[in-house]
């Protein structure tokens, strides 16, 4: 039992789409069917083995003791045989109990994981568009709990369901073998049992829900209590907030007493219903013991079997109800592996060589899946190294454009050429590999600098490159300023980075992977003075030798540029460079104006204040 | 933080005298509920070995001697027995659940009364995560122990006890040869046990790990595709689910393991009195019922022998988990009432920082040798970078921390000679990031004065500004504000703290300006409010808005825990040092953003953190 099986590339869960849930699971199970099988036919085993055991009994009690003829020729002989019997039976039971659990776990963690790894690799793989819409909570709820509960589903509601139906059916058929009569007398209230546990376990959760529930309440008070302090000390209102915590934790605890109030009725009820049933089929047995209908032997026997034929029905009921669970959480699993993935490597070109960085904007259309209309009409060609600049309001459909390149999302109509050649003959997985990011609050994973920085570089990348990255993106000094240099953790021990400072860390991950397209999203505004010098110094390097897109905050910003997007409303209303806009009436010159006359404000402010 | 989490947990402790002796104090209280559940779960353990030895008397008294008149006999004794045990199984369920839920309620109630009592000190020191851990999960775990854990132990000792007892009663000398074996059934299974908890933890680390990896790649899907990462991911997740997969399929084997592990040593006991007691029917040395009372007593002692080694592998964690508790529960809060404090009675009056000396938890000096003094109704506002000392002197002022060197004084009185209470309720505070509880709007305003009328918590928020807003809301003032708040804008909140500041009536306010975006409207409104507020009260303003700066009686300049700069704005800007350039960058920042130039109005290095 390797763990070589793995095969997640070759394994597609979304086969088990398009069958009912029952079979899906079962195809799920892929690889592993015959473990499982396995391990429902180890159960049996183990369950006749114990069964065999109780018969053993019977053999002792009768043809050895009562008639005194010994098969094994004396009573010694014979008896070490039985007791070594005990013994076998006991191994072969528990051998068999052992390979049936261990085949279980074997079959549910290995379909787990393979469940996990295809879900990790499938929700990256999955459109913009649809994280966009989907919370993050709510699909890790869903990859952890439900996947959790789905694995339970298998490796043990399943299984134990099976358990306790096999012991059922070979204990049955072992007390019928016996006596027929007994048999059927012996079972005469189980269904009741088996209705009545089923009733009792719907209205446990039900309780058990709301328990939870509440549990849920409670924590958010607590939270809320604990992360707003200050307000309730500067209010002085500790004392409202121990009553508002009394109801809430008073409230828990009746829904607790209710939950364990319905569990102490449940138990010993059914065990008055099941004790009586018991002493019922003793009383009989022990009837047709003395009317010799039946040998001791088998009276022994009878008393033995009947008992794991009764117990475990009361548990049967509960697995029930737990399935179902498990069943919700497997639709809540597949509503995920329904979505489509975006395909990375399919495109009519499969380039072998870096962009050059022409790009050409032909009456692109963009709109979402909901309809809204993004852009409208856009037209403009930029050459091999230029600069663009997109100025523009918030909604004005400057990110939208530029997150067209990396076909983060693809254009409803018109045509984007790079190079020469339509956007959507490029495979995805080309386009991304030759354009940078760098976003005005980065992204940084919880891991070392040193790996953020390298964080999609190809694998030989040496630390002197790493180090010129970071020099070049004006972020070393402060690196080592740290107190475990590159090898500190972003977010840990106190050690967090201020915006600057991660878009800096950004700049030295883009300037590693040597992008020939660049979209820079320039806002210094969340920077101190100091800083900005140093920032514009990386982004400059970064700039040099790249096309790239600017979305642009500030006037200051944009003078630079070969061509400048003046945005509104999806549609680029004045293009042009700094000195072509200004000549002309419009938003951009309207732009400049105010600057002018901020400054103009700050002297004659500054004159009056002398 | 689930990090954190696990880190505690692998926390093992051993158990001390005081610990439990405080553990066993936790029941003192609700000892009669304790006891019942111990004499229900011992009688009920004493029934179930009772009724083994009837069997036996069915068998040796009325079937071998075709006696049914004794099985009627006994049958009747066995049905008032089942009747008995029934009670009792209802009596430990319902006393040992709701002890548990009274223990767990107790212990909330314990902590959070204890925590609101904390100095803010603490609770920048413990994540907040840790707190709620330990009023959530450690209590959960502490009164498992002091219900479940007890109830298994005695129910586990009682079986084992009476078991052997009847066998002894039966035959002393088999019954020596279960004695001989019991301490190695025990020893087996303690064993596995602890190996079982090491997997199970090692599995639930990793699992811990996979969510974050979840939500690390779906929080930074973006970068992940730009950077063409997936692959890379998938292999580091994999080796993720890899080490899941080992430890939760070995601990699932070996759990499958241990019960026959158990069994079978039972077994060997079992098969040697089997043999050697068959041998010995014969000369009346035991009967046959007898052996199957041995089989029988043998078979079940199995669970008490499992559940007594899990109580015990677990034990450690629960103690740990208490140890916790207590730990938090003794914290003395670092700000308290001296025993002679006495209640301010109002705090316009002139208020003095004398000398002051402060280092939070890390000992860095933050302010040293700080000196102010001002006058009543005076407005202060506190500008500078971040760091600098801003939040420190606010938080002093509340007394939310007290000076280590000098002090504070409040109409010429150390404000450690008054009242907590005195002092927190003559403040107003409007935080930064503003905190609101879930619950309506009426009642997160009310939170300022708890008496207040709907009229009053109206005319609040027409102070504040806030009436307009609330009362477009479809519900008006009966409008949910979301969890801490989050249905509202930022502003929205902001100007609910405002009201609610204003409800409160205080001598001393306090501000934190926003730095975060609020659109302009809004942003007039809060000004608006502001200034309603602090008209005729002393207040201090930590300020990022121009018209609050240059409304303020006087200016400090905060950098390095000094005041560098201080006056009026003409004053300041006549210096034209440090507040000159605070102010030329601010105002072009927020005229900009007045103009519509800039969009993201978050001000230069000015995120202050409290």
């Amino acid at each position: 039992m390797g763990l070589g099986n793995n095969k997640i590339d070759t394994f597609d869960f979304r086969k088990a789409l398009s069958k009912s849930n029952l079979k899906g699971i079962w195809w799920l199970l892929s690889d592993y069917k015959l473990a499982y099988i396995g391990a429902t036919l180890s159960l049996a085993f183990s369950a006749t083995a114990k069964t065999f055991t109780f018969l053993l009994l019977k053999f002792f009690a009768d043809d050895v003791l009562t008639n005194g003829e010994y098969i094994f020729g004396t009573l010694k002989s014979t008896l070490i045989l039985i007791g070594s019997g005990f013994f076998v039976l006991a191994v072969i039971e528990g051998s068999f109990s052992y390979v049936s659990g261990r085949l279980a776990a074997y079959t549910s963690e290995n379909i787990a994981r393979r469940l996990r790894d295809f879900l990790f690799d499938h929700i990256q793989r999955l459109s913009f568009a649809y994280h966009g819409n989907t919370s993050t909570g709510e699909l890790i709820e869903r990859v952890t709990s439900d996947l959790d509960a789905f694995r339970r589903f298998i490796g043990e509601q399943s299984i134990g369901m099976g358990r306790i139906i096999l012991m059922f059916t070979i204990n049955f058929v072992a007390l019928i073998s016996l006596n027929v009569k007994l048999g059927l007398v012996s079972v005469i209230v189980i269904p009741f049992v088996l209705l009545v546990s089923l009733w009792f376990f719907k209205k446990i959760k039900v309780a058990y829900e709301k328990y939870q529930e509440q549990e849920a309440i409670l924590s958010t008070t607590l939270q809320e209590n604990l992360t707003g302090v200050r307000v309730v000390k500067a209010f002085a209102r500790q004392d409202y907030e121990i009553g508002k915590f009394e109801k809430t934790n008073w409230e828990k605890f009746l829904r607790g007493k209710k939950y364990i109030s319905l569990h102490s009725l449940f138990w010993p009820l059914s065990d008055i219903v099941l004790g009586f049933q018991l002493l019922g089929g003793f009383v009989y047995a022990s009837n047709l013991a003395i009317n010799a209908e039946i040998t001791t032997g088998t009276y022994l026997a009878y008393v033995g079997l009947v008992v794991w034929l009764i117990w475990p029905i009361r548990n049967l009921g509960r697995l029930i109800v737990q399935t179902s669970t498990g069943l919700v959480s497997y639709g809540r699993v597949l509503e995920i592996v329904k979505q489509e993935r975006e395909p990375l490597l399919a495109g009519k070109i499969q380039p072998d060589g870096p962009l050059v960085g022409e790009v050409s904007f032909e009456s692109i259309f963009f709109q979402y899946e909901d309809g809204v209309q993004v852009l409208k009409d856009i037209n403009f060609t930029v050459k091999p190294g230029q600069i663009i600049a997109l100025l523009g309001s918030t909604g004005s459909g400057k990110t939208s454009l530029v997150n067209l390149l990396p076909r983060f999302y693809d254009y409803s109509s018109g045509s984007l050429k790079v190079d020469g050649q339509e956007l959507k003959d490029y495979p995805r997985k080309y386009m991304r590999s030759q354009i940078g990011i760098v976003e005005q609050e980065p992204f940084l994973f919880s891991r070392s600098i040193r790996e953020n920085i390298t964080y999609g570089a190809h694998a030989g990348v040496t630390e002197t490159e790493i180090i010129e990255a970071a020099k070049a993106a004006a972020v070393h000094d402060v690196i080592l300023s740290f107190p475990d240099g590159y090898d500190t953790v972003v977010g840990e021990k106190g050690v967090t980075l201020s915006g600057g400072q991660k878009q800096r860390v950004a700049v030295a991950r883009t300037l590693l992977k040597n992008p020939k397209i660049l979209i820079l999203d320039d806002s210094t505004s969340s920077v101190d003075t100091e800083t900005e010098a140093e920032i514009r110094k990386a982004l400059n390097s970064l700039m040099k030798d790249r096309t790239t897109f600017v979305i642009a905050h500030r006037i200051q910003s944009v003078m630079i540029a070969d061509l400048i997007l003046v945005m509104d409303k999806g549609e680029i209303i004045q293009k042009g460079t700094h000195e072509e806009l200004l000549a002309i009436e419009g938003t951009y010159r309207k732009i400049y104006d105010i600057q002018t006359r901020i400054d103009d404000e700050l002297k004659s402010e500054i004159a009056n204040a002398l | 933080m689930p990090e954190i989490e696990i880190e505690e947990e692998d926390y093992e402790s051993q158990l001390t005298a005081p610990v439990l002796k405080r553990i066993l104090g936790m029941i003192k209280p609700h000892w009669k509920m304790a006891l019942g559940f111990m004499v229900s779960i011992a009688l009920t353990s004493m029934v179930d070995s009772y009724f083994t030895f009837l069997n036996k008397e069915i068998v040796d008294k009325g079937i071998l001697l075709s006696d049914f008149d004794q099985v009627l006999r006994i049958a009747k004794i066995y049905g008032v027995f089942i009747i008995v045990q029934s009670g009792m199984v209802f009596g430990f369920i319902y006393l040992a659940g709701i002890l548990g839920e009274r223990v767990q309620y107790d212990l909330r109630k314990l902590l959070f009364n204890h925590l609101q009592k904390l100095s803010l000190s603490f609770y920048s020191q413990t994540a907040v995560g840790r707190m709620m851990a330990r009023v959530t999960s450690d209590t959960g775990r502490v009164s498992e122990l002091v219900t479940w854990g007890i109830l298994d132990v005695t129910w586990g000792t009682v079986s084992i006890v009476t078991s052997t007892i009847f066998m002894a009663i039966i035959n002393w000398r088999l019954a020596l040869i279960v004695f001989a074996i019991i301490p190695l059934m025990i020893l087996t299974a303690v064993q596995f046990r602890k190996r079982i908890l090491v997997e199970f933890r090692g599995s639930r680390k990793a699992n811990s790990k996979i969510t974050g990896s979840y939500n690390e790649n779906i929080q930074g899907v973006r970068i992940v595709k730009a950077l063409n990462r997936e692959k890379e991911n998938l292999k580091e997740f994999q080796g993720l689910t890899d080490r899941m997969f080992k430890t939760s399929y070995k601990a699932a084997w070996l759990s499958a393991l241990f019960l026959p592990a158990v069994q079978i040593v039972s077994s060997i006991a079992l098969g040697i009195i089997v043999g050697y007691g068959g041998l010995q029917i014969s000369t009346g040395f035991i009967t046959i019922g007898g052996i199957q009372a041995f089989v029988s007593y043998l078979t079940f002692m199995l669970w008490p022998i499992q559940d007594l080694a899990r109580v015990y592998a677990e034990m450690q964690h629960s103690i740990a988990s208490a140890e916790r508790i207590f730990t938090m529960a003794d914290t003395e809060p670092e700000v308290k009432n001296r025993t002679t404090a006495i209640p301010a009675k109002t705090l316009m009056g002139k208020i003095q920082f004398d000398h002051v000396d402060f280092y939070y938890e890390d000992r860095i000096s933050v302010l040293s040798d700080f000196n102010l003094k001002v006058e009543p109704g005076e407005t202060i506002a506190l500008v500078g970078p971040t760091g600098g000392g801003k939040s420190t002197i606010v938080n002093l002022l509340c007394r939310f921390y007290e000076p280590q060197e000098g002090s504070i004084k409040i109409n010429g009185l150390d404000y450690t000679d008054y009242t907590l209470e005195s002092i927190h309720s003559k403040i107003g505070i409007v935080l930064q990031t503003p905190h609101l509880f879930s619950g309506s709007i009426r009642e997160n305003i009310r939170y300022g004065k708890l008496s207040s009328t709907d009229e009053e918590v109206e005319n609040a928020s027409k102070i504040a500004g806030a009436d307009n807003f609330i009362q477009e809301m479809s519900k008006g003032y009966d409008e949910e504000v979301g969890e801490g708040g989050n249905l509202l804008s930022v502003g929205q909140k902001q100007l609910i703290s405002l009201a609610r500041a204003v409800l409160a009536e205080p001598e001393l306010f306090i501000m934190d300006e926003a730095t975060s975006s609020v659109d302009t409207l809004t942003e007039a409104l809060i000004q608006k409010g502001m200034e309603n507020l602090m008209k005729g009260r002393t207040s201090f303003v930590i300020a990022h808005r121009l018209s609050t700066i240059r409304n303020a009686d006087r200016i400090l300049v905060i950098e390095e825990g000094k005041i560098s700069e201080i006056g009026t704005h003409a004053e300041l800007l006549r210096l034209k040092g440090h507040y000159y350039k605070l102010y030329t960058q601010q105002f072009r920042h927020e005229l900009e953003v007045q103009y519509g130039v800039e969009e993201d109005p978050r001000l230069t290095g000015s995120a202050v953190s409290s």
